[in-house]
């Protein structure tokens, strides 16, 4: 069958506005879509979507983590082997995670992480026929946003599609849940969040209102806000 | 000498490995890898692959699809650092949007001005031509400022 953009495509289905696209633009295949010589095959199920220039991927609903090259996540160290630390990304295999990728890291200044911390961290590898690997610091040997997150935060998992809800530069959620709230977030594109509040009321009341994002609408996103800030107050 | 006619003068080892040329060192290194790739797979590839080398790009991530943002954020004091951060990131988006917003004519008039073939000095240099010719027609010609004639004693 052939599909066109806002259709549902299954995967097989031929999608057929790229095949006649004819400008001299390149043309980006998302996640979803594969090419087999001229013609584009859906490989998963959900709507074509097409992004900003042209940009076509297909927007389906996903609980299991794929690696993606340059994707943050966060993830769980579960041993020391060597030099390198494996982490737990909710991917088919455990992630390396060498110890000279920190930032300020040598052969004799250690960083310091242990069994069970939890890291945000990007993919630097993510191939099908290796084991993806993590690093916490940029081509600069800066650290940036990246790094073992402290060990009194809350972790918890949800979907992809409300990582991508909630990460969208449309989505006011977290603006406006950081005018009612502190709170220290890392949302990994694994699934997993991680939060710290200044309570630990106050940090299930964020976790909840994030689960809760996944079926708001854009427009109702202040009332949810609001609702949680009113909660929190009267538990006070 | 061979070394020099190959190509440009290459930085050595040693300068790249100094601190403050990490980012050359990065580019160098970027471009060698590319290099190299070709070099070996030249042969692996079929006429009909470099026909429609790039045509499509694969990009196996959302987050460039749907230009999300970065996960990770701090309000209200939670984590100084990150909030430091996440400002710089504001101010640096707020400060493109305005050179883009002060700009009267976007990128993409100007580039469909210069396409349709008209050079957007040739018609600037006639109109000053134009002004020339009239000031001639209508005025005298401004006399020559006379030379410096020495003093006769």
């Amino acid at each position: 069958m052939e599909v066109t953009v806002g259709d549902v495509a299954m995967p097989g289905d031929i999608i057929k506005d790229i095949s006649t696209h004819n400008t001299k633009d390149k043309i980006i295949l998302g996640p979803g879509l594969r090419r087999d010589g001229e013609v584009i095959v859906a490989s998963k199920a959900g709507v074509l979507r097409k992004g900003q220039s042209a940009t076509y991927y297909i927007d389906s609903y996903q609980k299991r983590y794929i690696p993606n090259r340059g994707e943050n996540v966060v993830g769980i160290v579960t041993q020391k082997v060597g030099d390198i630390f494996k982490v737990d990304i909710a991917a088919s295999e455990q992630a390396g995670l060498s110890y000279m990728a920190f930032e300020g890291a040598s052969k004799r200044n250690r960083p310091d992480v242990q069994v069970g911390d939890v890291v945000f961290a990007k993919l630097l590898v993510a191939s099908k026929d290796m084991e993806p690997e993590l690093v916490c610091v940029d081509s600069l040997g800066k650290k940036g946003k990246l790094g073992v997150l402290s060990s009194d935060g809350m972790l918890f998992t949800c979907s992809f599609s409300l990582v991508r809800k909630i990460l969208n530069p449309e989505c006011p959620l977290f603006k406006m849940l950081g005018k009612e709230q502190a709170y220290d977030l890392a949302v990994g594109m694994n699934g997993r969040v991680w939060i710290k509040a200044r309570s630990v009321h106050e940090t299930i009341a964020v976790a909840n209102a994030i689960l809760a994002a996944e079926y708001t609408a854009l427009s109702e996103m202040n009332s949810l806000c609001n609702r949680i800030a009113k909660m929190l107050l009267q538990q006070r | 000498m061979t070394g020099r006619d190959h190509s440009k003068a290459k930085l050595s080892k040693g300068i790249l490995e100094m601190k403050f040329m990490k980012r050359t060192k990065e580019k160098v290194e970027k471009q060698q890898f590319q290099e190299e790739g070709e070099e070996y797979f030249e042969n692996l590839l079929t006429t009909r692959m470099k026909s429609e080398k790039d045509k499509f790009i694969i990009e196996p991530s959302f987050t460039y699809c749907e230009k999300l943002i970065d996960g990770r954020l701090s309000f209200q004091g939670m984590n100084p650092d990150i909030e430091r951060l996440m400002e710089i990131e504001n101010e640096s988006k707020r400060v493109m949007l305005e050179k883009k917003k002060e700009t009267d004519i976007s990128d993409e008039q100007m580039a469909r001005h210069i396409s349709r073939g008209v050079n957007p000095l040739s018609r600037h240099r006639k109109e000053k031509k134009y002004i020339r010719r009239v000031q001639v027609e209508d005025e005298e010609p401004i006399p020559k400022k006379p030379k410096f004639l020495k003093p006769v004693d």
